[in-house]
């Protein structure tokens, strides 16, 4: 369904791909050739079948702006997003949790707003806002870290083997570059981890709140226990199921702020390559990546849902014996 | 069994927290004790808003690929630093037959392309013969050769005549060819690097140039070597770096801050903060460019020339480039700029005339019932930093005399296919010029075999036979004072007509910190970066 509303789309434009791609000198013979040699001359049916075979195997056309191949284009961009995302996700859920978790276990004024002021910050400011804001503040005044960019321009980076920075400076036991690719990558994780962290900090306090779950902290209270012993064994196992579904969905929101975060940032990531494809009419960069991208976030959706549902079952079979 | 497994959820978890933070701290640890590299200080570092699409210069038309380019590789011929006029560049010496039908161009002798190959006839035809022959194995099926067609078109043959003799054969007589040929496309690359190379070729050049292909990772930087058996001047940095910083803001901050050393793209709105700043020099000149209003003659009302003279007797074109351009252009008083063939000596243009563009209107109630709509990019182009807030302007200065304006403002790439297909009424657009000639403006803008409906150039559909045979004749004519006369010709028809309404000159920028010397603005907007160095301190 997603790659045939997809395919409609993208014939809807009203704009031709290939009479655009010759942005001076337009010419009718360059482009019924150039139509003819990618099949934009065969039938609708033809080609969206034709899209999904090659879309399946593997074997995308190449970019009209840059001649790449779209596969090869991924490989590159891909790993710098998910690297950033992955981690900023970490931070997120980190720091999300920590601040959920704390102003339940020390229940003051200050603590409960800090959780609230966590989910009103990460919901309502826009990230390129932030994201300028730590530049100043993480390069400008303190000095710390590089005004965005993945990796020191003059410097050599670790042999690519995975495409992720982190992975590959362990591989090839670099210190120096890993500790390079750590202050690179750090501003724009938090940045980015700012909506995750939201997200989760004020789904779990809400959970945390709920009267069956407080009862059960009553409960385990009176028997005794330790509070942080009772949020760590059991609380965050029973509050856990909405929080995974919670970090689910919203990779496909962090994908969104990848965007923002990369053109801030100066990150050679996919969220920029996707947007200038678009842009520039890069007609078969566009199809292939957003049917990726669509793919990738209802997996990821949908594999946060199992585990939701498998944490639930697990903290019934437990919790509800003992509460 | 399920209690095992919850066990581990929660481990998990609190223990992938507490390494992640903890690797973190020790990598970060690391970087700042290991950070104080010297790999910079002798690397150049320019900054631009976008990556280079490719560098092969036969088949790229951003400006960020040929201003890469232009460092890696040259051609036969150059323009002198700074100006139009011709100098010989690979070639040492040419000559032009008399009939204008035979170029011949001696090439420099003991010069090699950077994988060793020597510059000789032989290997100087590959790049031609790769664009002119569909079944010459340079000639890759993914390249569009775009640009033969339209500045070389003229050439038949090129043929070595003698080891170190090119000869080029006409089919007409063409009088721009030879600023042409000074133009990226026909830049020599070595034929032994699409062996080396393959399908890749188109990411691998190997010119003659200052500086020697390195590396290249896309978004993030080009690196560039020096070339020490440079033929010329030698060059001065060991490396020069293109660097992509998306954000005009960061790439300010990156400038003032130097982490890196020049950049263009800079927003109109910040050039008087840098002119007064001490550690800023700021490059600025007139480009080869002009950005005007389309008038869609085939559209009804549009089509009577004093619907089309009221229109440019009330916008006043020099407060225009003032306000919205903001000190980053020109107003433009002819479709060509200033010192091009036929620009006349005294300027006479269009006069600003409030009071006659009000009484056209009074006269011609009926044509302004509807507003007129101004369609535009939102895009920033070199001619229009800002283009809405040029279209903003124009409308509040027709709405003044009574000629109600909507401004409609879509992304570059579907503004374009509105005007190339005539879906508009007036259309702001504008054209950077190629090689400095006037054909290669006015032909664009009013050529009626450029006004097809899908692939003009010519967006005001105009259509006039006299322009077709000055255009025609001006091409072929070699002698420079009877081309001027033509194109002064040209010019005056197109006052008589008004087919477009040109408005202002984006200036070629370049912002550079001080302490540096030896750089140049080029007049068709290349970027020659290979003989910038450090200022001696003044004692």
């Amino acid at each position: 369904m997603a790659s045939g509303s997809l395919f409609l789309a993208m014939k809807a434009i009203p704009e031709d791909p290939i009479e655009l791609k010759f942005e001076k000198f337009p010419d009718l013979e360059q482009i019924a050739s150039e139509r003819e040699r990618m099949g934009l001359n065969r039938s609708w049916l033809y080609q969206y079948g034709l899209f999904h075979l090659k879309f399946l195997t593997g074997n995308w056309e190449r970019s009209l702006q840059t001649g790449r191949l779209a596969t090869d284009d991924v490989k590159l961009f891909f790993p710098a997003t998910l690297e950033l995302s992955l981690i900023a996700m970490a931070i997120g859920i980190f720091f999300g949790s920590s601040a959920a978790l704390f102003a339940r276990v020390s229940p003051s004024r200050w603590s409960q707003n800090l959780a609230m002021s966590f989910g009103t910050i990460g919901l309502t400011v826009p990230i390129f806002w932030i994201g300028l804001l730590a530049l100043v503040v993480g390069s400008l005044w303190l000095g710390i870290f590089p005004l965005g960019g993945r990796f020191d321009l003059a410097a050599i980076p670790p042999p690519d083997r995975t495409g992720f920075l982190l992975i590959d400076s362990l591989l090839a036991m670099d210190g120096r570059a890993l500790g390079m690719t750590v202050r690179y990558l750090t501003l724009p994780a938090l940045c980015l981890a700012v909506f995750p962290a939201a997200n989760v900090s004020s789904v779990l306090y809400a959970r945390l709140n709920e009267p069956e779950v407080n009862a059960l902290y009553t409960a385990l209270r009176a028997r005794g226990f330790g509070s942080v012993r009772i949020v760590f064994r059991h609380l965050l196992r029973v509050a856990g199921a909405p929080v995974v579904t919670v970090i689910g969905t919203s990779i496909g929101a962090l994908l969104g702020g990848a965007f923002l975060t990369e053109t801030v940032f100066s990150w050679p990531g996919i969220g920029r390559y996707v947007v200038t494809a678009i842009i520039d009419r890069d007609l078969f960069v566009a199809q292939y990546l957003l049917l990726m991208l669509i793919m990738l976030v209802f997996g990821v959706a949908f594999l946060s849902d199992i585990v939701a549902r498998w944490l639930d079952v697990v903290s019934d079979s437990q919790e509800g014996g003992k509460g | 069994m399920n209690r095992i497994l919850g066990m581990r959820a929660n481990d998990w978890l609190t223990r992938a927290s507490i390494s992640v933070l903890g690797f973190m701290g020790l990598a970060l640890l690391a970087g700042c004790s290991g950070g104080g590299g010297s790999e910079r200080s002798d690397v150049f570092v320019f900054a631009r808003g976008s990556d280079a699409q490719k560098l092969d210069p036969a088949d790229v038309d951003d400006g960020e690929s040929v201003n890469t380019l232009t460092q890696i590789c040259e051609g036969l011929v150059r323009f002198k630093s700074g100006t139009l006029e011709i100098e010989p560049c690979l070639a040492e010496s040419y000559s032009i037959s008399e009939d204008g039908m035979i170029y011949r161009f001696t090439l420099r002798p003991n010069v090699r392309f950077h994988d060793g190959t020597p510059v000789n006839a032989e290997t100087a035809l590959f790049s031609f013969h790769r664009q002119m022959d569909p079944e010459h194995p340079g000639h890759l099926k993914e390249a569009s050769f775009s640009y033969w067609k339209y500045l070389y078109q003229d050439i038949e043959e090129v043929n070595a005549v003698g080891e170190m003799e090119l000869e080029f054969k006409l089919s007409k007589p063409n009088a721009s060819l030879l600023h042409s040929l000074a133009v990226f496309p026909a830049s020599l690359l070595s034929p032994a690097s699409l062996e080396a190379h393959g399908a890749a070729f188109q990411r691998h050049p190997v010119g003659t140039g200052p500086y020697i292909f390195l590396d290249w990772r896309p978004n993030q930087v080009i690196m560039l070597e020096r070339n020490d058996d440079y033929w010329g001047e030698a060059p001065t940095f060991k490396r020069i770096a293109m660097t992509v910083v998306p954000d005009s803001t960061v790439r300010l901050l990156k400038l003032k801050t130097g982490e890196i050393h020049a950049m263009d793209g800079v927003q109109p709105a910040e050039l008087a903060a840098l002119q007064s700043d001490p550690k800023i020099q700021v490059f600025q000149e007139a480009g080869l460019n002009v950005g005007y209003l389309a008038f869609n003659m085939d559209n009804e009302r549009m089509a009577n020339r004093e619907f089309r003279e009221a229109v440019a007797l009330a916008i006043d074109r020099e407060t225009l480039a003032k306000v919205a351009l903001k000190g980053a252009g020109r107003s433009a008083s002819y479709p060509v700029p200033k010192g091009f063939l036929g620009y006349p000596d005294r300027e006479e243009g269009i006069p600003l005339n409030v009071e006659k563009a009000r009484e056209i209107v009074a006269a011609h109630p009926n044509w302004f019932l509807e507003p007129l709509e101004i369609q535009v990019m939102n895009a920033p182009r070199q001619y229009f930093p800002d283009p809405v807030t040029i279209a903003t302007f124009i409308k509040g200065q027709l709405d003044a005399v009574g000629i109600p304006t909507k401004v409609v403002s879509s992304d570059f790439k579907a503004h374009l296919n509105n005007l190339r297909n005539g879906d508009f009424e007036a259309g702001l657009i504008g054209w950077m010029g190629d090689n400095g000639d006037s054909d290669n403006f006015l032909s664009v803008f009013f050529a009626s075999w450029a006004a097809e409906k899908g692939t003009a150039t010519n967006y005001s559909f105009y259509r006039s036979n006299e322009m077709d045979r000055l255009l025609l004749s001006g091409r072929v004519e070699a002698d420079l004072e009877k081309r001027a006369v033509i194109y002064g010709d040209a010019l005056r028809l197109w006052r008589k007509d008004l087919p477009i309404l040109p408005l202002v000159h984006g200036d070629n920028i370049v912002v550079m910190q001080s302490g540096y010397e030896g750089f140049e603005l080029q007049k068709i907007g290349e970027l020659r970066l290979g003989w910038i160095k450090k200022s001696k301190p003044e004692e």
